[in-house]
């Protein structure tokens, strides 16, 4: 494992801000947390960063657990993308890299410092003031400054807030390419669709973690497998083919059907035969698939409720 | 240390870019070395009384002159030589308050401007951060220290009486620019380091900083009244206690200096 996240648990005073999380990264991963505003997801990666201690629990980073010992040195082997660019206005980009160059003490910090600026194509403002730069560009720059030093984890506080949709997608493939450079990346975000287009395994936490799994099995769990068939006739003519056939999760919008199956594959194209032989004439049949949205909305209210029973 | 030094670079490119900052620092500087030109030169002149006229200074005339270095000054001259020697201690002011304001810049600036989480995610450590911060803020005022002692001095050669600024030559006036005025100055800005650590404000860490100041105003009242002088050996006893207390702050600022009340305390 390159990071682990064991038992962590965090408390400001009297609030506690997460509770009990656990899980395990392996190299080349993407790992997203999602949560509503406050639910701890900062305060996760800033526990992962080494920048503040878990009251309980424990991170960490390969196979040493991360400590005030050696915190210094373990942040070595991390890039952390904070919530804020944080960036020295006064300050050319080329100057803000070069600093952070040097407090890694990077053997060649002008060739770094290059080789950031090219990856984040911003060669061409390095001599402007910070304070010059547009939102995109700042958080581009922030980025830069987080792979400067090549860390093999890499937390991203929020990546795209504030981005247009074009620097969005290039953050996105940034991160699909460290991926591939085997990096293993932390992604905190309230953008699902980023998080659907880039992450291997999701976690939903609300202090603690609602549902930790891969999209797909998230929504599997959640929605199980359905198929949308559209219909030119009304859909509610059919049902009694189909619950005759064994399809008993049956719901009808107009021309629309929605079923309840068990495995897409094999059921496809039994239902579309019943539904033929019966007389119906098909225009479309497609998988249905939940957007991430629907899945996080649903993990949401099925915590609140459990929240609401057990207080 | 090399990580230090880095950020010592950053903070003096940073303060090249901000000379605002300065301000506080160079104003006293100014006051500092006009209060007394306006004493001993301007006065008189205006008045058209000498400083020797009066029975008030003939002690200060006396010791004066009763020192081989300065035997030869007439009686103006070393009345003027005892001004310009006590109203040193003013200039002491100048990097007091240059470091005081440039320290509480320099830490509450990081954290209103939001720079300070990047900085505290890298391998820097707390000693590291804090010594870049402190030397960050002790050079550039030590720097106009020495300007305001150049012009102070220069303005005694072409303004007083021929051989005063011999006067500020001697070992004591010399300490006090060059051992008191850095200790002052160091135990100042550690001061208003480690408050900045913990105020929301660059105000409230200037006026706790501003502490210092007291002493060294008191210091020129009990000189110009004649009952204390900055002797070599005053000196070197006041410089042993500010560098305990230089030591113990700069412990207290490590252990004052909480990053996770920065990080989660500051928005």
């Amino acid at each position: 494992m390159v990071l682990t996240a064991e038992h962590l648990t965090r408390r400001f005073d009297s609030r506690v801000a997460v509770e009990d999380v656990s899980f395990d990264l392996v190299a080349g991963e993407i790992f997203a947390l999602l949560g509503p505003n406050g639910a701890g997801k900062t305060t996760t990666l800033r526990m992962l960063a080494g920048l503040i201690e878990p009251s309980s629990g424990r991170v960490r980073i390969g196979a040493e657990t991360l400590s005030r010992q050696n915190a210094s040195r373990l942040r070595g082997r991390i890039g952390f993308l904070t919530e804020m660019p944080g960036l020295w206005d006064r300050l050319t980009v080329r100057r803000n890299l070069f600093v952070y160059a040097q407090l890694h003490r990077l053997s060649r910090p002008d060739a770094a410092v290059d080789e950031a600026l090219d990856l984040l194509d911003m060669r061409d403002r390095a001599g402007d003031p910070a304070a010059q730069l547009s939102k995109g560009l700042r958080q581009r720059v922030a980025l830069a400054r987080t792979l400067l030093h090549r860390p093999a984890i890499v937390l991203l506080d929020e990546p795209t807030a504030g981005l247009d949709p074009e620097s969005a997608r290039e953050v996105r493939e940034l991160v699909l390419r460290l991926r591939g450079e085997q990096r293993t990346l932390v992604l905190s975000t309230h953008n699902l669709d980023e998080v659907e287009r880039v992450a291997d395994r999701v976690a939903v936490m609300r202090a603690r973690l609602v549902a930790v799994d891969t999209p797909a099995a998230l929504r599997a769990h959640l929605f199980g497998a359905r198929v949308r068939v559209v219909l030119v006739q009304p859909g509610a003519s059919f049902i009694n083919v189909l619950r005759e056939t064994g399809f008993t999760d049956i719901q009808t919008n107009g021309e629309t059907l929605s079923i309840g199956v068990d495995d897409h594959a094999a059921d496809a194209p039994l239902l579309v035969r019943r539904l033929v032989e019966a007389g119906a004439s098909v225009v479309t049949v497609v998988p249905e698939q939940p957007s991430l949205e629907e899945v996080y909305l649903r993990l949401l209210q099925r915590d609140a409720r459990s929240g609401a029973v057990r207080s | 240390m090399t990580r230090t030094v880095a950020l010592l670079r950053k903070e003096l490119a940073d303060l090249r870019q901000n000379r605002a900052v300065f301000l506080p620092a160079v104003l006293t500087g100014i006051v500092s070395i006009f209060l007394p030109f306006f004493v001993a030169i301007f006065v008189p002149a205006v008045t058209g009384e000498q400083l020797s006229d009066s029975s008030d200074v003939e002690i200060a005339s006396r010791i004066y002159r009763d020192q081989p270095a300065l035997a030869d000054l007439n009686a103006e001259g070393a009345i003027q030589a005892w001004i310009f020697q006590q109203f040193l201690v003013l200039l002491v002011l100048t990097p007091v308050a240059g470091s005081m304001s440039i320290a509480a810049y320099s830490v509450i600036g990081e954290k209103q401007a939001r720079t300070l989480e990047p900085l505290l995610a890298t391998p820097l450590t707390t000693f590291e951060l804090l010594a870049a911060k402190v030397l960050g803020a002790l050079v550039p005022a030590l720097g106009l220290t020495l300007a305001c002692f150049a012009a102070y001095l220069g303005g005694v050669a072409l303004l007083a009486q021929p051989g005063v600024f011999r006067a500020l030559l001697l070992p004591a006036p010399l300490a006090i620019i060059f051992i008191l005025g850095p200790l002052a100055a160091l135990a100042a800005l550690q001061l208003a380091v480690c408050v900045s650590s913990r105020v929301n404000d660059a105000r409230s860490a200037q006026q706790i900083g501003a502490l210092v100041v007291l002493p060294i105003g008191a210091t020129l009242v009990l000189q110009l009244t004649g009952s204390f002088q900055l002797t070599v050996p005053v000196i070197a006893s006041i410089a042993l206690a500010l560098t305990a207390v230089n030591a113990g702050l700069m412990f207290l600022g490590i252990a004052l200096f909480d990053r996770e009340s920065i990080l989660t305390r500051w928005k």
